[in-house]
């Protein structure tokens, strides 16, 4: 069963990784545009992909990790210096991107929506 | 259209032309959103068929039978294979929505695919992913067998993953070592030892590599093109059997095929080759510095692979039976030679490998290789790594094209005709397995994608294998559009032929005193043809930008009036062929002039 861990901005992000990381088992990570206090997210794509790739988890092998990742409010988001962007580790163009960590797969924007692309992705690991 | 009898009624008219022709437009001369609609049928190169009906006697009548038929009364009124499709609006959606040439080119078969490509290279993809773009259903088996080594790569063949990517990369590794040289005499404070990382450069490239296999993948993904990551074989002309790497089997069938296998290295047949050597299929992704290298060939491949690791500080050398880049510019190969001999690059010229024995264990091992020069003399020196380059051969066999009888050249290529179709009139091929073709990744891009474009969207245009442009990545780039003044002499024979011709020093290379007429330009013009300019050649930093720009010339027939009247560029290497003055066959002095 993949194990699912929600987080908010780059050094939750980059805690769970390290700690993941020694296991060896794929991480999978989705960068979302932050959800408000009602649970939503203000990027409209991150809301479409958001139950595609969960839909498509069971694809995943069993023992992957599976972060979903809030990059920050939309302002924040935008600075195009912000530590998502700029960071070698993520090197982020848009939100919702969907990437396997430390390997070349990676699906943006709309791919994100894309049941049968997302798919690839999970069984790529 | 086919003749319609006067008795006929209109009722029969309709039926008739809607059923005989695969475009059926009902229209009328003047109206304007029937003109829109043959526009774009013009346009995607469809053929259509129009009854005009003002134009005809019983046109009224026609129009009557068209509402019965379809419910619709105005023009233009479209039928696509024997179905209604609808009014210009409808054309026009259709269209837009990407169904139209789906619609079009519906097939009528029952076959699973309407072509299945066989290879993931540049020529199959691009195949491919026009054909699916054109309403094809189509799949692409790809499968990398492993080298000896065990080597292996993912999606996009051999450009993308063991040819030009990661050698162009290499080669820009090795430049920057020689510009860092350069700079000190530029002011930088650079160190006298700068060391390089070879495996940190290896891990970059094969990361950009990596990024570029899933990128083709997604592509494929995105165009609902079957990706089957498996070997195929044919057992009939119309199915293949593929195998996964789990030994997974699957029978998959399809109207058409396109085979785009491309080559690998060749191995000579001699004792410890396989076990103890390396090809280029291994080298691009060598985790471990490669040592005191030996290259085997002459090939463009051995010498490119030769320039970046000297350039890169390996003690290299290259072992040549006879001549340098075989069916190039012999003039420009022997300079090449030259200047990579003057560069740290040594080569054993007359000699070819007997025997491969190693010696000591390790990444890099250690290997003795014995050779025996064209004089019968045996010679044995010690190398870490040996990389044979003696040429590629096509991957043909073992996929079952003896089994449909699909001919195939002495060489194992595929013999096709010029719009790349093979003996079996379904079966066509591209790239580097074609016999008489150019082992270069844009011809096999265009030969797939016009190939793709005349079978499922109407096309004509075939694929020009003329005037092809390309560049040879040594240390000091040669660039070469059209014939080599050997293939000229033989053509147009010596007395028809004038080559102008210069040494040249770029400006950059001014400053930190680089040897002044190392770089070279060449025009081969015909003399009965008014100068007309047949080859093109240049070495020197840069030569794959400059002839890119230059061979568009070429294909326009440019004479060498043309490129005198062409005002150059100051300062840049390129505009030396705007004031070639020299003809080889005056013999005067070519060498380097200041500005």
């Amino acid at each position: 069963m993949v194990q699912k861990v929600e987080i908010e901005g780059f050094d939750a992000f980059i805690e769970q990784v390290d700690k993941f990381k020694p296991s060896g088992k794929p991480i999978f990570v989705l960068f979302s545009g932050s959800k408000d206090a009602n649970g939503k997210s203000w990027c409209p794509d991150c809301v479409v992909a958001e139950p595609v790739v969960k839909g498509a988890l069971d694809k995943a092998p069993d023992d992957a990790i599976f972060l979903y990742v809030g990059v920050g409010p939309r302002d924040f988001w935008k600075d195009r210096n912000n530590v998502f962007r700029t960071d070698a580790r993520t090197k982020l163009k848009s939100v919702p991107t969907l990437m396997l960590f430390g390997g070349p797969q990676r699906l943006e924007e709309e791919q994100c929506a894309k049941a049968d692309m997302v798919e690839m992705l999970f069984e790529d690991a | 259209m086919a003749p319609i009898s006067s008795g006929a009624s209109a009722a029969d008219i309709v039926a008739q032309n809607i059923q005989e022709n695969k475009v059926m437009m009902f229209s009328k001369s003047y109206c304007p959103f029937c003109l829109k609609v043959k526009d774009l049928f013009k346009s995607l190169n469809v053929a259509y068929t129009t009854l005009e009906l003002d134009l005809m006697e019983n046109g009224p009548e026609i129009q009557e039978a068209l509402v019965e038929k379809s419910g619709l009364r105005t023009v233009p009124n479209v039928f696509v294979n024997g179905e209604h499709l609808g009014g210009a609006d409808k054309v026009f959606e259709t269209q837009k929505n990407g169904e139209l040439m789906p619609l079009i080119n519906k097939s009528d078969h029952n076959y699973d695919y309407d072509m299945i490509v066989i290879g993931g290279g540049s020529g199959g993809l691009a195949a491919s992913k026009e054909a699916a773009n054109l309403g094809a259903k189509v799949a692409v088996c790809d499968f990398v067998t492993p080298t000896p080594k065990g080597t292996t790569w993912g999606l996009g063949g051999t450009c993308v993953n063991v040819g030009c990517i990661p050698k162009k990369l290499m080669h820009q590794a090795a430049i920057l070592g020689h510009e860092l040289k350069d700079s000190r005499e530029y002011g930088w404070a650079t160190p006298e030892s700068v060391s390089h990382d070879w495996s940190k450069m290896v891990e970059g490239i094969q990361n950009h590599i990596g990024s570029l296999n899933w990128g083709y993948r997604v592509a494929l993904r995105d165009k609902k093109i079957n990706y089957l990551n498996a070997y195929a074989t044919f057992t009939d002309p119309h199915t293949l059997k593929t195998v996964d790497r789990r030994g997974k089997e699957k029978i998959i069938t399809a109207d058409k095929f396109v085979l785009a296998t491309g080559g690998r290295p060749r191995y000579p047949d001699i004792p410890g080759v396989k076990e103890h050597c390396i090809t280029s299929d291994d080298i691009f992704s060598l985790p471990y510095p490669p040592g005191k290298t030996l290259l085997v060939g002459a090939s463009y491949i051995a010498l490119e692979c030769a320039g970046f690791l000297a350039g890169l500080g390996y003690d290299t050398t290259v072992m040549v039976r006879s001549i340098l880049l075989r069916g190039f510019d012999q003039q420009i190969a022997e300079r090449i030679g030259t200047y990579m001999e003057q560069n740290g690059v040594k080569f054993i010229r007359g000699a070819v490998p007997t025997s491969v024995e190693q010696i000591e264990e390790g990444s890099p091992g250690k290997y003795k290789v014995t050779a025996k020069t064209t004089d019968g003399e045996e010679i044995t020196d010690e190398y870490n790594t040996i990389v044979m380059a003696i040429g590629r051969d096509p991957c043909t066999g073992g996929i079952g094209l003896d089994t449909i009888n699909v001919e195939l050249a002495k060489s194992g290529k595929v013999v096709v005709n010029s719009a790349e179709q093979s003996s079996i009139p379904h079966i066509y091929a591209v790239g580097d397995i074609i016999e008489g073709g150019l082992e270069l990744t844009p011809v096999a891009i265009q030969a797939g994608k016009l190939l793709a474009r005349r079978l499922y969207g109407n096309g004509t245009l075939l694929t020009d294998y003329v005037n092809v442009p390309t560049t040879v990545f040594t240390p000091l780039e040669y660039g070469s559009c059209g014939l080599s003044e050997e293939v000229a002499i033989e053509k147009y024979g010596e007395d028809d032929i004038e080559v102008y011709h210069s040494n040249y020093i770029p400006l950059e290379h001014t400053v930190p005193h680089r040897p002044e007429n190392e770089c070279y330009a060449k025009l081969i013009c015909v003399k009965s043809l008014n100068e007309k300019v047949v080859g093109f050649h240049v070495l020197g930093p840069n030569a794959g930008e400059i002839t890119q720009g230059f061979s568009i010339g070429l294909k326009l027939n440019a004479t060498k009036a043309d490129f005198d009247n062409l005002i150059g560029i100051h300062p840049t290497t390129a505009e030396v062929f705007t004031t070639l003055g020299v003809t080889k066959r005056s013999g005067k002095d070519v060498n380097a002039q200041g500005c």
